[in-house]
């Protein structure tokens, strides 16, 4: 039993790292927004060059941020959900949904990676304009969340199985 | 048949408590496997759904709002709405009216209108004898200003939910009258309350405090000034003005008040990736999900139905409204705008509604749902931060919810009240 949690507890600080790397990606993504859109502002209306390749890289860039935050928000488990008739059932029951959730997500994120690869193969060949690099860029960000997503969810799954009597619905496998 | 699974699937993920994007992207995903096209169709759309250019305002206007709450501009305007109705019978309470009005108006959020305000007034309002559940509630419901006095990133959500075509200055505009009256509304019942409890007025600072609160509160107040009144004047694009907004915001908060800390600008920042997400997220799977609720013509469908029940348009916007009014009771505000808009918006128009006057009715009615029990976001952050039971709050909120009923049905059945401003512009 201290072996798996052992195990369990140097798995949640990978996952966290990398929750944290996902959040930083996407921080300095909303920060480089920020500055070029106030570099277009500038451009736009003080110099009266308008730099083109700011909105191809907003674009871009708001797909990072999109996806890398909801990624992070599975494991952080802050996306919109409606709990209230999961939390009426007894609570063997929940955690038996819970679980069932973790693993939904986790193949639905599997499904998200695939579909990510292969419309990063159909879009290598096509350039975003004024940046002048492949559409694959921007399907990247949508191919790592399902990746991200495989391993939050599934992961949080397995430790919620393992961990099965320790913890309760509201109190998640993390905080145990 | 292929309706019906995309129903179902949502449905049972809704149900079971699963995050509500995935359950759409999910339904979606299975629907257009029934249908024989790709799956990867679900996830082209959801990535098309979020790199549109009206929606990259949706993070500047968060971060505005973030640095707003982190930079101390909140707390500035506060003091200059208590200088200002503080003197009031139930001072407190309009001046948490007047706060929300005035910063809801810049965040757009009115869970952070809730965390940056009621953690301010909440605690003073208790001290000075008022009932935490009266603090609360008037926090909570005040807070739903910023959802429909601009600018608002909802509306920038209902915009593109309707698929283009609605413009976000006539919908800026479109908001100020009816959240101007909503705010009056609940100042009237908090005022009644006030006397029936008797509140305490607050002594008057005299207009020299008057003007050094408004003096040190205008910088922070002008960056709503610069997001609406670049966007209204045609001078900026909506985008444009929130990247303006916001960095002015982080210039005046770190140059001018030195109140904006690194740790407190990465707060903000992380804080904005987080909400910027979860509302993104809902977009991209939502335009998977309203494709095919267009492919399958639910709106034509529910329409029927509705006249089915009855002809009259007055019938059919009531029908609606409670239909919204259920709906906001279980589910959070982002994920109704993009669901319902498509299927309601058709209706309203076939019955010779303006979008824009649809718009803030819907804004107005969802905003309702996050104040009220089983899931109502504001309602329950409010109760965290008063430290109060949701059910306390519950037996003495009907005042406002009247209050806020009473604005949406003018919203609803007098379209002057929404579109009177916009139609100054044309």
């Amino acid at each position: 039993m201290t072996r798996t949690k052992t195990i369990i507890d140097r798995c949640e600080t990978v996952l966290a790292g990398v929750q944290w790397l996902s959040i930083f990606i996407a921080s300095v993504a909303l920060v480089v927004l920020v500055v070029t859109f106030g570099w277009l502002v500038f451009g736009r209306y003080v110099l009266n060059v308008t730099p083109t390749w700011v909105e191809q890289l907003a674009l871009m860039l708001v797909c990072y941020i999109a996806f890398l935050g909801a990624a992070s928000g599975v494991r952080e488990d802050t996306h919109l959900g409606v709990s209230l008739f999961r939390d009426m059932l007894p609570v063997p029951l929940q955690k038996i949904v819970m679980v069932a959730i973790d693993f939904i997500l986790a193949a639905f994120g599997a499904i998200m990676f695939i579909a990510g690869v292969e419309l990063m193969r159909f879009g290598w060949d096509s350039l975003i304009p004024m940046l002048d690099v492949p559409e694959s860029f921007r399907t990247l960000a949508i191919t790592t969340c399902g990746g991200l997503i495989v391993l939050h969810a599934g992961s949080r799954g397995i430790i919620r199985i393992l961990t099965y009597r320790t913890w309760t619905p509201n109190f998640t496998a993390q905080e145990s | 048949m292929g309706l019906t699974i995309l129903m179902l699937v949502f449905g049972v993920g809704v149900v079971i408590g699963m995050p509500v994007a995935f359950a759409m992207g999910i339904a979606a995903a299975s629907a257009f496997w029934y249908e024989g096209f790709p799956m990867l169709i679900t996830f082209q759309r959801a990535t098309a759904g979020v790199s549109v250019f009206s929606l990259l305002a949706i993070p500047f206007f968060v971060l505005a709002g973030e640095i707003m709450l982190h930079g101390g501009i909140a707390v500035r305007l506060v003091k200059l709405a208590s200088a200002l109705v503080g003197h009031f019978r139930g001072g407190l309470a309009m001046v948490n009216i007047f706060s929300s009005m005035l910063f809801g108006g810049i965040s757009g959020s009115a869970v952070a209108d809730i965390s940056a305000l009621g953690s301010i007034l909440v605690p003073v309002m208790k001290e000075r004898g008022y009932r935490p559940d009266f603090a609360v509630n008037v926090t909570v419901t005040s807070s739903i200003a910023g959802i429909v006095i601009p600018p608002s990133h909802n509306m920038i959500i209902f915009a593109v939910a309707a698929g283009g075509g609605i413009s976000v200055s006539g919908l800026f505009l479109a908001g100020v009258i009816p959240g101007m009256i909503m705010c009056f509304s609940l100042a009237i019942a908090a005022y009644i309350l006030s006397i029936k409890h008797n509140y305490p007025a607050e002594p008057f600072p005299g207009w020299t405090e008057v003007g050094r609160t408004a003096a040190d509160a205008i910088p922070g107040f002008f960056t709503a000034v610069i997001i609406v009144g670049g966007t209204l004047s045609g001078v900026f694009t909506v985008t444009e003005s929130g990247a303006f907004g916001a960095i002015y915001a982080i210039l005046l908060t770190t140059f001018y008040y030195r109140s904006l800390t690194w740790d407190s600008f990465i707060t903000a920042v992380t804080g904005t990736v987080r909400t910027t997400s979860m509302v993104m997220i809902l977009i991209a799977f939502a335009s998977s999900f309203a494709y095919l609720l267009a492919l399958y013509q639910v709106p034509a469908r529910l329409s029927d139905a509705l006249v089915t029940i009855s002809d009259n348009p007055i019938m059919i916007l009531l029908m609606i409204n409670v239909i919204l009014l259920i709906l906001g009771m279980i589910m959070d505000m982002a994920a109704l705008i993009l669901i319902c808009t498509p299927i309601f918006l058709p209706i309203a128009k076939g019955l010779g509604m303006d979008p824009t006057q649809f718009g803030i009715m819907m804004l107005m009615n969802l905003g309702l749902g996050l104040c009220t029990p089983p899931v109502g976001t504001c309602l329950f952050v409010g109760c965290a931060v008063g430290k109060i039971k949701i059910e306390e709050a519950l037996k003495s909120i009907w005042p406002f919810y009247l209050a806020i009923l009473g604005a949406l049905i003018l919203v609803t059945y007098v379209p002057a009240v929404s579109l009177w401003l916009p139609s100054l512009l044309k």
